[in-house]
């Protein structure tokens, strides 16, 4: 019978996390989920992802509804009692081209919450191959799967989704790569102590800043922060005297309250030889004045002007997935065309067979009619020349569907069909 | 000159030009990859066909406006050329790559821009001054093209809009420091190019300066560079500043270049007495 890819699902857009949490699986409760899931009389092969975004299972089966079915009671089996409410409102189904562009788009990040995000490929890879050791992979998964990577990196490569960041540390270390050609000589002052430029400074360490100063007001939360992110703690009111070794300044102090104005960088710059200098206000409250940015060599965002770029990215994301679905459109129908190719086997066979019945009966009524007092040695003959005619008349025909037997022609397809029609072989 | 191989060279001029340009709205990796394999090979193009000149006439093209246009955007492109072995800023050859193209199509637009050179003056000076002049010059048109990149993303991060092209532009921190390293090569070698144009001068002439347009439009470009290095040096000028200098000090060079021998026929536009 024909085999369909299926999935079935929920994630972050069709059910609350409450929801996603009680069905989903533990990394140790996977392999037995699989060998449960290989129970299932209607299911061939199957995958099951299991993030805190999504939780889905892809599928090959020949009966979609049946699978459909068992694979929900299966999944609301998993949830744990607390949750009452109507799971199954929260359930979506794919079945076909339908389920290939589903996962298709899972994997090149079209689907995830912050489009362009990167870590969804990866944990893709990470349950395929899981179900792959649980031997629950066959022949259309594997080529299932392995055409999402490739189409991912199609999109990734292709498209700018993913080329704009959209975290505000990571747009603050992003405008720092366009004042700075690299970080690894150059140096970080944090002023204050507050969570966004612990975040940040964290950032810029992870890019390859080595030294890093941090000053407080409490001294002593300057020394708890240094030690945590490995910098040297100064004292507040030392401070102005380290700026001018410092290249990137963040500000994050809890008071609103210029702590750096524009004739001290002034100052500082000159002291500097004009060595740029990035400023980050990156605290709720100002602490630099806003004229920094008007002087030569010095670099101003605030948080708000942190946000606005952000949100350009996201906008120019989204404008991206849109070619990004382009992209997996054209290969969905080439994966599909795949998988038709592949009913092309079973084709040649039914056809044959089909042919080899008529020629049985025939000869069978000819022989018990008209024929009866044939020799044994003349209706061997006779046998003879029958096969040989069907194997004469199939020659062509065959040989043609066999020379691109996984082609992914439309016109392969289209012989097909038409045979199966022709000669009433079944299927769909 | 041999029109065939120019020719050539400037269909693969504008190959890669297609090709940066291409690359400034898709960057693709092949096309970062490509298109200075493509400036390379028309720039092996362009070699060939100035040596086969050279090996014609004797000494190097550069007399006449379309000879020297020729030879100076093959210089552009030997300069731009090394700088991408080094740093890498692929996007500097969507300005390097349509300039050469434009130029080598200047050298067939203009006719002979003056006289054949006189046989006295087919001596060693000539290769030597004109060499070390134009490798000055093409190290500013290098340096003016970084500092107009320079220009323009330092205007777009202050503003904080900033474009996609923008985007793929080296850093500002890299773009200075590309803007210093070709002017600490220009400078000496426009140096070197005045001084000896003022021995060739004075063994042909009898006098060492007559200030020809040439000469003043070199003097103030001069004045310029070795303010702007000096300024580099001692009083930490750089970024906009130097950029905005640097673009200024090779205005005047481009103007000599492009209406300097129409206006004021001289020496340099090929008249000699």
């Amino acid at each position: 019978m024909d085999k369909e890819i299926v999935i079935v699902g929920l994630n972050h857009r069709s059910a609350p996390i409450e929801v996603r949490e009680s069905v989903a699986f533990e990394n140790s409760y996977l392999n037995h989920a699989l060998g449960q899931l290989r129970a299932f009389p209607s299911l061939h092969e199957g995958v099951i992802l299991s993030t805190c975004n999504r939780v889905e299972i892809v599928a090959v089966c020949s009966d979609a509804p049946a699978a459909f079915d068992e694979i929900k009671s299966f999944l609301a089996e998993q949830k744990s009692a607390k949750t009452n409410d109507s799971f199954e409102a929260h359930i979506y189904t794919h079945r076909g081209a339908e389920a290939v562009r589903h996962l298709f788009r899972v994997a090149s990040s079209l689907d995830s919450m912050v489009v362009g995000e990167p870590q969804i490929l990866g944990q893709l890879k990470t349950y395929y191959q899981i179900a792959q050791k649980a031997g629950t992979v066959g022949t259309i998964l594997h080529r299932l799967f392995h055409r999402s990577f490739s189409v991912a990196k199609r999109v990734r490569s292709e498209t700018g989704i993913a080329s704009r960041v959209v975290s505000i540390s990571s747009v603050a270390v992003e405008l720092a790569k366009r004042i700075f050609d690299r970080f690894d000589g150059k140096t970080v002052m944090l002023i204050g102590a507050g969570k966004m430029g612990d975040l940040m400074a964290r950032h810029l360490k992870s890019s390859g800043v080595q030294s890093l100063m941090v000053t407080n007001r409490t001294f002593e939360r300057a020394v708890d922060l240094a030690a945590r992110i490995h910098g040297n703690p100064i004292l507040f009111e030392d401070f102005p005297l380290y700026l001018k070794l410092a290249d990137l300044v963040i500000g994050c102090a809890a008071f609103p309250e210029i702590l750096v104005d524009a004739p001290m960088v002034e100052r500082v710059l000159k002291e500097r030889k004009q060595t740029p200098m990035f400023f980050i206000d990156i605290g709720d409250r100002r602490n630099f004045d806003p004229r920094i940015n008007d002087i030569d060599n010095a670099y101003l965002y605030n948080i708000d002007d942190l946000k606005g770029v952000a949100e350009e990215n996201l906008q120019e994301r989204a404008q991206e997935a849109e070619k990004g679905e382009e992209i997996v459109q054209e290969e969905v129908r080439r994966f599909v065309a795949w998988i038709d190719s592949l009913e092309q086997v079973p084709t040649i066979a039914a056809l044959r067979q089909k042919l080899d019945d008529i020629r049985q009966r025939e000869l069978e009524k000819s022989l018990s009619g008209g024929l009866k007092d044939l020799s044994e040695k003349q209706r061997q003959a006779l046998e003879d020349m029958t096969v040989a005619m069907i194997n004469k008349i199939l020659h062509s025909p065959i040989s043609l569907l066999k020379k691109n037997p996984q082609g992914e022609d439309d016109e392969d397809m289209l012989y097909v069909t038409a045979l199966k029609k022709l000669f009433d072989l079944g299927g769909k | 000159m041999d029109v065939t191989l120019l020719k050539l060279t400037a269909v693969l001029y504008l190959s890669a030009t297609v090709g940066f340009i291409g690359y400034v709205f898709f960057p693709r990796d092949s096309m970062a990859k490509v298109s200075p394999l493509i400036l390379l090979s028309g720039f092996g193009i362009h070699t060939a066909a100035l040596s086969a000149h050279f090996l014609q006439i004797g000494y190097p093209a550069v007399a006449q406006f379309r000879e020297a246009l020729s030879f100076y955007s093959w210089l552009m492109v030997a300069g731009y050329l090394l700088v991408q072995l080094k740093y890498r800023p692929t996007i500097l050859g969507s300005i390097i790559a349509p300039l050469a193209f434009l130029m080598t199509l200047a050298a067939f637009a203009f006719g002979s821009g003056g006289e054949e050179l006189p046989p006295e003056l087919k001596t060693y000076w000539l290769p030597v001054h004109v060499t070390l002049a134009f490798l000055g010059n093409a190290a500013f048109a290098l340096a003016f093209a970084v500092s107009l990149m320079y220009l323009l993303q330092e205007y777009q991060v202050k503003r904080k809009k900033m474009t996609s092209v923008v985007r793929r532009f080296p850093s500002l921190e890299a773009l200075d420091r590309m803007n210093y390293v070709l002017l600490v090569w220009g400078l000496p070698l426009m140096t070197l190019g005045i001084i000896t144009g003022s021995m060739w001068a004075a063994v042909h002439w009898g006098h060492y300066w007559s200030w020809e347009p040439r000469q003043i439009s070199s003097g103030i470009a001069w004045l310029f560079y070795a303010a702007l290095l000096h300024g580099r040096v001692t009083a930490g000028l750089r970024g906009k500043k130097a950029a905005l200098l640097t673009v200024v000090g090779f205005a005047v060079v481009l103007g000599y270049f492009l209406w300097g021998d129409t206006v004021f026929p001289s020496r340099h536009g090929g008249r000699f007495e």
